[in-house]
């Protein structure tokens, strides 16, 4: 058989050759290899490659006709010309290409890690069916009774109500949260889970992976049936295929799974699916008749063709209806539906913008300073350039020429900013999982490469047009007539002095924006919380129905632990609370004085209740402003902060009084032993009224411990999970902390924030304070005689130390004033992002404006002292 | 200009594929002349060079070229042939005797023994 050319090189070739020159080519490759071929088959294939690759690489050219070809430069052919002399440049003169490239690149390269979780958190679809039509419903409550709130948990009955009413929507499914506690498996574990109702799985249209969700029948008969996560099934059943049907025990309890979710339905960004397992929500005659009482979410689905305004007009028109049936429930509560996306991207969205604008500020000050490396080497070049134009080339061949020279720096700097986003992203996205939904799945898809290449042609422009039209216009006499002297001081210098105010004005506005954001993170750190956070240990512990099915078995439980911990040396003061502050969440709840009518709920004031034990105010250091504490002995009591005094009783002392908690009991009036200070739920909000409420049993289990130490509270977790786990092993204790910590993670996206626009600033204000250097040094070196001869016509070190001063400051102040300018302007786009500071913040404006004429004289002496030290001897006899 | 009347001045691969059209007279075409050139002067250059530099000096008017019968030997596609245009064969004429005048007297050194 005879040999053939290798068939992939031929149709690249194919593929590459024009077709004049095709048959020619390819058939003079394919008769010289058949020759070749005799004598070696591999030998002849080898070559056949190595002639493939140059002719795809460097082809015959297409003959346009050929008396067209002389004279006119036809635009690709000049380009690649263009790009060839470039790349030949920057080999000669390695060290202002990498300068220039390394600039670019960390520009080009942190705007695409900012962009690729901008990619991920706004732009990239929720990983269900059709996203855009999924929605979460919820209640509006009365805003005369809960201040502030826009939104609140749904009702069973309003629920079920919304559900058999209204028209707008393809599927609705109730859910909360439950805490499981896996036993049977080693030491207990605490295992957070989702109680969805019958449609949930259809609205979200994912199909399990393994088995089926739930049937019907499920939903009534409190089936033990559990639907897993991927990847609990992978931590826990080792990711076992025939993991169907096997049973889990959950609080002494048979479960079993009946089916195992796909990964990419472990949404992190949504409660409902981030948990490791779902398990039907089966309601109770009893508990589907709950109307006051608001504890679920909901998700629905629209209906092809309805949009969204339309579903919210059905949900308030339905609710109005039903505050007209039951208005002692109902009255004021409204009814609303937002977008999955919203709530899940929400206040997100407008920090990222933020960021991204500051990171795009950060590109824009790395063009001005590299369009003014570029002007520089122009400027030097200008005999080239002006020898090109006599010779014929046009202004715009000029400018063509070095557009391509930057394009191909910021082509560059675009790659190696890729590598950098890449490794940024890396280190990046997993600290921010927890802070930014779905920042965890920022990564390097098509669009963020779109957007490389995008910022890569922008940077080279931006960097490139204005020294290219600047060398375009340069005239052609007066650089070819100043002979010898390449170094007239004026020309470009103009264009550089707008570099250098360009440069910065932004670097103002960074600095301005970092400012007032450190600013803002040390107003919410130093917020006065009402309770002295310093030196307090804390925990999660849930004394489950199973170990403990009374409340009396509870309620002796935790007093024997908190009479165990406040044992244990170096414990100043323990007690518990259904929910500690700053941690988000916790009951609101109407609140009724005795001997008064319940008013309906538009009227009834409304308090946040947290349930504690004695001691728990001491242990937090809340100031007990009058009154007594709780004690061991007591009964149902409470303590009343001293705004939900003021709310309920006026002017009145509220000890010795009684009121009641219609949610949780109509007929068992509370005394009030104490008024204690108001407590923040969180940094940036009133601290609301709130009620202490001890009770004499616990119908509940799940309790944060707080412990004062005497010194330092990490010292003391061991002791403090040993003395627990010694009283009852199968407790699973979580969330071991100190209750500094836990304020400092509710600011970690404050902090995040802060943290890059420092860093965008420092950057500026680096590339700045370099930006002012080069341009001095460069205005310097074209001045040496005329400073030579001043200085030999009795000048003074001072004065020409103070001309060069003057001829840096210049432009600099003209920048901050323009910069501070911008800032004033751009401070509404922050003032929702800042925290007890105005975004335009004079005396932060004042201080990062001192600063930042400092960094500009700092960079300015040097050129100054130089030209200071210039002897008038040598400059003038050098020229 | 003042040198227009003058042959064009030729680069040296050009002088080389000149040379090989030159030689192989009627069977010029891109194959040939690289393979003429690998022999005799060592330079084993890639087709498409041949084929540029070919196009360039049919540009410039040195050579005229024309498309051959397609022959099975070449999976049934045709040939290129080149010829020597009088300009073609002046330059090559000039470039020749530039060498042989600027070589004059050096033989013995440029052929060491």
């Amino acid at each position: 058989m005879t040999p053939h050319p290798p068939r992939l090189a031929v149709s690249l070739l194919a593929w590459r050759l024009s077709p004049e020159w095709h048959d020619f080519v390819l058939g003079d490759l394919e008769e010289e290899f058949c020759v070749r071929a005799a004598s070696s088959a591999p030998a002849a294939r080898r070559w056949f490659w190595r002639q493939a690759i140059r002719c795809v690489a460097a082809p015959p050219p297409a003959s346009a006709p050929h008396h067209h070809r002389p004279g006119r430069d036809p635009f690709m052919r000049t380009l690649l010309s263009d790009v060839r002399h470039a790349l030949r440049v920057f080999i000669r003169t390695p060290s202002y290409a990498v300068a220039v490239a390394a600039v670019l690149a960390l520009g080009i390269g942190a705007n695409t890690a900012i962009f690729s979780i901008v990619n991920a958190v706004l732009l990239r679809p929720l990983p269900f069916e059709d996203p855009d039509t999924l929605v979460r419903l919820f209640h509006v409550p009365p805003q005369s009774t809960f201040p502030g709130m826009a939104t609140f948990s749904l009702s069973p009955a309003n629920f079920l109500d919304w559900q058999r009413d209204s028209q707008s929507f393809d599927g609705m499914a109730a859910y909360n949260f439950r805490q499981l506690t896996l036993t049977g498996n080693g030491a207990a574990e605490a295992v957070r889970a989702a109680a969805v109702g019958p449609d949930f799985f259809k609205v979200l249209r994912t199909p399990p992976a393994l088995g089926r969700t739930f049937l019907p029948e499920e939903f009534s008969a409190r089936a033990k049936v559990l639907v897993l996560s991927e990847g609990f099934w992978r931590s826990h059943l080792g990711a076992a295929p025939d993991a169907v049907g096997r049973t889990l025990t959950f609080d002494g309890e048979g479960y079993t799974v009946v089916g195992v979710m796909p990964r990419r339905f472990s949404l992190n960004a949504w409660g409902a699916t981030t948990v490791p397992m779902w398990t039907p929500l089966a309601w109770t005659d009893k508990q589907a008749a709950v109307r006051e009482n608001h504890n679920y979410q909901a998700i629905a689905r629209l209906k092809p063709g309805v949009d969204l305004a339309r579903a919210k007009t059905e949900l308030a028109v339905i609710s109005k209806r039903l505050e007209q049936a039951y208005p002692a429930e109902n009255a004021g509560w409204g009814g609303t539906a937002i977008p999955l996306q919203e709530l899940i991207v929400g206040d997100v969205r407008r920090s990222l913008m933020m960021l991204l604008g500051a990171v795009a500020l950060v590109l824009l000050i790395a063009c001005a300073n590299v369009g003014n490396l570029i002007l520089a080497r122009a400027m030097n070049r200008r005999k080239e350039i002006a020898i090109r134009a006599a010779l014929g080339a046009g202004r715009r061949r000029v400018f063509q020429h070095l557009l391509v020279e930057s394009l191909v720096l910021a082509a560059a700097g675009g790659a190696a900013g890729l590598l950098l986003a890449r490794l940024a992203i890396g280190a990046g996205a997993s600290l921010l999982a927890d802070q930014i939904p779905r920042a965890e799945e920022a990564t390097i898809d098509g669009r963020v490469l779109l957007f490389v290449i995008a910022a890569s042609i922008l940077t080279g422009f931006l960097a490139g047009a204005v020294p290219a039209l600047r060398a375009g216009r340069t005239d052609l006499n007066d650089t070819l007539k100043e002979g010898g002297r390449s170094d007239a001081a004026g020309a470009g210098s103009l264009t550089r002095r707008a570099l250098i105010v360009a440069e910065v004005a932004l670097s103002l506005m960074l600095l301005m924006g970092a400012g007032v954001m450190l600013r803002s993170l040390h107003a919410l750190r130093n917020v006065d919380t009402g309770f002295n956070p310093r030196n307090v240990l804390k925990l999660d512990l849930n004394a489950t129905d199973a170990r403990y099915p009374t409340p009396t078995q509870k309620k002796v439980f935790y007093d024997t632990v908190m009479d165990r911990l406040r044992a244990l040396p170096g414990v100043q003061a323990a007690g518990w609370a259904d929910t500690l502050p700053v941690t988000g969440g916790g009951s609101v709840q109407p609140m009724v004085i005795e001997g008064r009518a319940e008013l309906n709920p538009r009227e009834q004031p409304t308090v946040s209740v947290r349930v504690t034990s004695d001691e728990y105010v001491k242990t937090m250091q809340i100031p007990l402003l009058r009154g007594r504490d709780f004690r061991r002995g007591d009964g149902d009591a409470f303590l009343v902060s001293a705004a939900a005094a003021k709310l309920l009783w006026g002017d009145i002392d509220p000890i010795g009084r009684r009121a009641t908690l219609p949610l949780i009991s109509r007929t068992q009036a509370v005394e009030v032993v104490g008024v204690v200070g108001d407590v923040k739920e969180q940094l940036s909000e009133q601290a609301p009224p709130t009620i202490y409420y001890h009770m004499h049993e616990l119908p509940f289990g799940d309790v944060s411990i707080a412990m004062r130490t005497a010194g330092d509270p990490a010292q003391l977790a061991h002791a403090a999970v040993a003395a627990i786990q010694a009283m009852d092993a199968q407790l699973p204790v979580q969330n071991v902390d100190s209750m500094e910590d836990v304020i400092e993670e509710t600011l970690v996206s404050e902090r995040f924030r802060a943290l890059l626009l420092e860093v965008f600033a420092l950057a500026a204000l680096t590339l700045a304070s370099v930006g002012i250097y080069s341009v001095l040094s460069y205005l310097v070196r074209g001045r040496r005689r005329e400073i030579g001869i001043r200085t030999a016509l009795g000048a003074r070190t001072s004065d020409v130390l103070r001309m060069v001063l003057l001829e840096g400051l210049k432009p600099a102040l003209s920048g901050i004033v323009l910069g501070a300018a911008g800032a004033l302007l751009a401070a509404g786009l922050l003032e929702k992002l800042v925290f007890g500071v105005k975004a335009s913040d004079p005396l932060t404006l004042a201080i990062v404006a001192l600063a930042l004429l400092l960094v500009s004289v700092a960079a300015s002496l040097l050129p100054a002292w130089r030209a200071s030290k210039l002897d008038p001897l040598t400059v003038l006899r050098d020229s | 200009m003042w040198f227009k009347s003058k042959a064009a001045a030729l680069g040296d691969f050009e002088q080389l594929v000149l040379l090989g059209v030159l030689r192989l007279a009627d069977d010029a075409y891109g194959a040939a002349i690289r393979q003429e050139i690998h022999a005799r002067s060592g330079r084993d250059v890639s087709i498409n060079a041949v084929y540029t530099t070919l196009d360039r000096l049919e540009a410039k008017g040195l050579l005229r070229s024309w498309a051959g019968e397609p022959t099975a030997q070449r999976g049934g596609r045709r040939r290129k042939f080149y010829a020597l245009n009088p300009s073609g064969t002046a330059a090559l004429r000039q470039a020749y005797h530039a060498m042989q005048a600027m070589a004059d007297g050096l033989e013995e050194r440029l052929n060491p023994k």
